[in-house]
């Protein structure tokens, strides 16, 4: 019991520490391997010959109740793996058409072979002797080499075919995926079968008597007969071990995870998971995912269509037996067709509250609320491994013994099902700070939704005190608050544009008049001072570390009115609008703390900027591939984003004044 | 039976049995490929079955009592023997009245309950006492591969061995059900059995529990075996019934075999499969064809549980490579 909490500790540490603390190379993965989904063992290609060097040998897993088992396995026996340990073996991914040769080098101390279930065309064997089902190498050491053209596309296992009652209970075998010629996006040569080829997942199934692998270990006597099977597996691991990244350090001998994650399919994401299920066990497990069904495409290795061969025989399940030996493919789409969500689509009856539920262990998936997307309030001291709303499903064999490790649960052959808030993780703004202008009105609630009511700054303004001559330089104002404290800025005065070269920060400044067309002139005393621009920014709390591939999301626009409730629409002379985010590593929190801070980064195209808004709504959405810890905080500001609106309008040869009017803002990130 | 001398030799023994029909349509369910475009017709058909006892020998010599039904003309007990064993396999024609006759010869107690899955019997009788005879009749109105088998002693006599395939044989020859995309070249049915020796030597007392097979039987066989004699390009009809407890995943090497029917009904939507799984107590029909390249073993293509129930007997020692247990069990090959 202890084993099993130290590792959902570390489950919780994996996903807080994120990438930070799982290195992307592990033993037994290509380099730059995902942490989720399907990871295929390279080999060498030349030509359209498909070859793979693999090493049955021996070596030993961990399972999450403590216990080490010994296993054999096929290993890669290319560099950089080089035969190193894993089980099950390395998922050979080939196209369709390809030969494909597997050189088996054996060192075992008892002859051993591969067999190749589903392959009808003919598997040639080279070297090697004559076994009972195939083609064997001699034990300790000898070789064989298997060839043949990767037939029908599909999931496939490959597996001993030796001794089988054995070998195959003590874990030599692995997946084949033959891809069909029309592209790695599809599961067969049907385009019904296309998939987010980012979300293609292997789900191997297994199970584990260790009194015959203690057996085999110590060369003690076991009655195959009496196999009573006490672990139960999904790619070479057991709950909760299998929710762990690929390549995970804790897990050096069992590369593989088997966490499915999924996003709702939308209007922009209408592409579903591919899901290969395969059973090199020897039970047949009736597989349960929880939530929505998925659609079983193809068994063996062959779609699943009517007699004719016209359309698809293809069916809907939450509960399917994938029998000993047998290959499904599932398409899973996850359908949000309710869409409920706390704000506007909020349920018809008040959920309860979570701050007087227990929970077990003080430890939960669970986010506090139950709008995907949207995070809640658990009571003190549960820690929750949710990230931003996600939902987790549990997706297990439901024989009731196969969940547990050494019948202890929950364990055994079972992972999760994540589904991620629709396009990824989202946040709306917590804060908003004016660094160039004033409140007009609103909140940052008015940022939150894509409604009618909006956050409205306008140009930060001033008097000044005294009269202005033409020909004046050097003017003093009633306050500097609220204009930038650095670098040229333009202000107006009446009809005339001055820049502001000096003394920014101070209520003495060094102007150059009569700038954008306008004409130098006097001004009596108490003549207004604006600004031409809006400079605010929203804050954004709680982003993980390890988020990656951020995505921006500003909807706003300008009017001509500084005061009232309505919008006046600007007819020319759009102002000019940038968007920003905070790049903490450049000063961290003073880098964006003003209009020009250094810490402000332009938001990169496309949309190129600045951008033409006026008084019609404008919705841009800006990406930033890959990692995104530089635009979120550390230390104090941990988890920080921060997103700045600058808005100008240089207007000539009449200025008029503005506001800034901002809808909607959002960020939507790939947690991790 | 030797499947290498005879093709269609399992459909063979159907000519055993002991029955009255028209010569020429034993004749067509016996010579298999040879014969096309001939029909069956409907006829009477009488089948006499005894209940009796006996015993096999398995591969490792060891020496099982069993019981059977077999066709003969005095029933008694002891007649199972290697030979006969399980029930001979009972081939009817769409549309045949069939008239049942079960002879129990198993020893006093043994009712006997007479039981076709899948068919229904005309009213009366069902039950033989021992020593009695029951007379059971029924219109074979479903082409299909069924499982006969005796209901008694709440399943103990058919673990003993009490159960056999029926075939039903659709109005056209070589094919398994009246449509032209169930047609076939070579018939192999498949009766997928276990023996729990410690069962058969206490049928009546046997705690249930405890019932753990160690043999693991093809037609009443453990491999070796003659297999199945099929050449490249031919299509095989393996008619599988499971006679035995456990769900039974059949794998086979080399070609898919293409599942047509489960339960004696055509399926909506055929489908390819490599390692097919049959329910305890159901019957499926799949077609492989034989392909014209060379097999993986020189032994053909291998055709095994892929539960990888493929030793016989109590299996000691898995340190030692090649033990003497193995290859055993529910194996056969598909070979020219």
């Amino acid at each position: 019991m202890t084993k099993k909490i130290r590792r959902l500790g570390l489950v919780v540490a994996l996903v807080a520490g994120g990438a930070a603390l799982v290195p992307l190379h592990a033993d037994a993965l290509p380099v730059g391997a995902p942490k989720l989904g399907m990871v295929c063992t390279p080999g060498t290609v030349s030509g359209s010959t498909h070859t793979f060097n693999l090493v049955a040998n021996t070596g030993s897993i961990s399972t999450p109740d403590g216990n080490d088992v010994l296993m054999w396995s096929y290993a890669n026996g290319d560099a950089p793996d080089s035969g190193h340990f894993q089980s099950p073996g390395p998922v050979l991914c080939v196209t369709q058409g390809e030969t494909v040769v597997v050189n088996l080098t054996n060192n075992l101390t008892e002859p051993t072979s591969i067999l190749f279930p589903g392959q009808d065309a003919q598997v040639t064997a080279s070297g090697g002797s004559a076994g009972l089902l195939t083609t064997e190498a001699a034990a300790s050491g000898g070789t064989v080499s298997y060839s043949f053209a990767a037939g029908s596309p599909g999931s496939y296992l490959y597996e001993s075919g030796t001794d089988v009652s054995k070998q195959v209970e003590m874990g030599l075998y692995g997946a084949l995926v033959v891809r069909p010629t029309t592209g790695a996006n599809f599961a067969y040569n049907s385009a019904a079968t296309q998939f987010d080829p980012s979300r293609e997942f292997v789900l191997l199934l297994a199970e584990i008597d260790p009194e015959l692998h203690h057996a085999v270990e110590t060369g003690g006597t076991y009655d195959i007969n009496t196999l009573h099977n006490r672990y139960f597996t999904i790619n070479g691991r057991s709950f909760p071990d299998t929710v762990q990244d690929n390549g995970s350090s804790l897990l050096p001998n069992q590369p593989y995870g088997a966490l499915v994650r999924i996003q709702p399919n939308t209007a922009s994401n209408t592409q579903p998971a591919l899901v290969r299920m395969l059973n090199a066990g020897m039970l047949n497990h009736p597989f349960h995912p929880h939530g929505n069904h998925t659609r079983e495409i193809a068994q063996d290795g062959r779609l699943l269509q009517n007699p004719a061969g016209t359309g698809s025989a293809s069916t809907e399940h939450f509960g399917e037996t994938i029998a000993s030996g047998q290959t499904l493919d599932f398409l899973l789409r996850w359908d949000d067709v309710d869409s409920w969500n706390p704000v506007n689509n909020p349920f018809p009856v008040p959920p309860p509250n979570y701050r007087d539920v227990f929970f077990k262990d003080g430890n939960t998936y669970y986010s506090g609320s139950p709008y995907l997307g949207y995070s809640g309030t658990l009571p003190t001291g549960t820690v929750t491994q949710n990230v931003c709303g996600e939902w987790y499903f549990p997706l297990h064999s439901h024989a009731l013994n196969e969940f547990t490790n050494f019948d202890e649960g929950f364990g055994g052959m079972g992972t999760l099902l994540r589904v991620d808030p629709p396009g990824g993780c989202f946040g709306v703004p917590s804060s908003t700070a004016i660094v160039g202008g004033t409140l007009k009105s609103g909140s940052v609630t008015a940022l939150g939704l894509d409604d009618t009511t909006y956050y409205q700054v306008n140009p930060k303004t001033t008097t000044r005190p005294t009269a202005t001559t033409a020909g004046q330089t050097t003017i003093t104002v009633a306050s500097a608050a609220g204009f930038p404290a650095s670098g040229t800025f333009y202000v107006r005065i009446d009809s005339e544009v001055m820049a502001v070269t000096g003394g920014q920060g101070t209520t003495t400044w060094t102007v150059l008049r009569g700038q954008l067309g306008t004409a130098a002139a006097t001004h009596a005393a108490g003549a207004a001072v604006s600004g031409l621009a809006t400079d605010w920014y929203a804050g954004f709390t709680t982003v993980p570390a390890g988020a990656a591939n951020l995505q921006v999301t500003y909807k706003g626009r300008n009017c001509a009115n500084t005061t009232g409730t309505g919008c006046t629409a600007i007819a020319g002379n759009l102002p000019q609008q940038t968007v920003k985010i905070c790049n903490w590593t450049v000063a961290g929190a003073a880098g964006c703390s003003g209009i020009m801070s250094a810490g402000w980064v332009t938001l990169p195209a496309p949309p190129a900027q600045p951008q033409a808004v006026g008084s019609t709504d404008v919705t841009s959405t800006w990406a930033l591939p890959g990692p995104a810890s530089a635009y979120v905080g550390t230390g104090a500001n941990s988890g920080q984003v921060r997103v700045l609106v600058h808005t100008q309008r240089w207007t000539a040869p009449s200025p008029t004044p503005f506001s800034t009017w901002g809808n909607f803002m959002k960020i939507v990130y790939d947690a991790p | 039976m030797s499947g290498r001398e005879r093709n269609g030799s399992l459909a063979m023994r159907a000519l055993a049995f002991n029955k009255t029909r028209a010569l020429l349509v034993v004749a067509v369910a016996a010579a298999g490929l040879a014969v096309t475009g001939s029909t069956a017709s409907a006829a009477p058909v009488t089948i006499d079955l005894c209940a009796s006892t006996g015993q096999v020998t398995m591969p490792d010599g060891a020496t099982v009592d069993v019981w059977g039904f077999v066709q003969t003309g005095s029933c008694a007990p002891g007649l199972v023997n290697d030979g006969n064993f399980p029930g001979t396999p009972l081939s009817v024609n769409e549309g045949d009245a069939v008239t049942v006759n079960v002879t129990n010869a198993l020893s006093t107690g043994h009712t006997l309950r007479f039981e076709v899955p899948g068919i229904a019997f005309d009213p009366g009788p069902t039950d033989a006492a021992s020593g009695a005879t029951v007379t059971r009749t029924f219109t074979a109105s479903a082409p299909g591969t069924y499982q006969y088998q005796s209901g008694g002693d709440a399943g103990r006599q058919a673990a003993m061995g009490l159960s056999g395939a029926l075939i039903v044989r659709p109005l056209t020859a070589n094919q398994a059900y009246d449509t032209a995309t169930t047609a076939y070249d070579v018939e192999a049915t498949l009766i997928l059995g276990a023996i729990d020796p410690n069962f058969n030597a206490a049928p009546d007392t046997f705690e249930l529990h405890g019932y753990r097979a160690i043999y693991w039987l093809i037609n009443g066989k453990a491999y070796p075996t003659p297999g199945i004699t099929a050449a490249p390009g031919q299509r095989v009809l393996l008619r599988y019934v499971n006679a035995g407890f456990d769900n039974t995943a059949m794998l086979l090497l080399g070609m898919h075999q293409r599942v047509l029917a489960r339960d004696a009904r055509l399926l909506g939507n055929p489908f390819d499969a490599s390692a097919e799984t049959i329910p305890a107590g159901g019957t499926e029909d799949a077609i492989a064809t034989v392909p014209a390249t060379a097999p993986p073993s020189p032994n053909g293509f291998p055709l095994y549980n892929r539960q990888m129930h493929v030793t016989t007997g109590n299996a000691p020692t898995p340190t030692t490579p090649n033990p003497a247990y193995t290859p055993g069990g529910q194996l056969t090959f598909i070979h020219s």
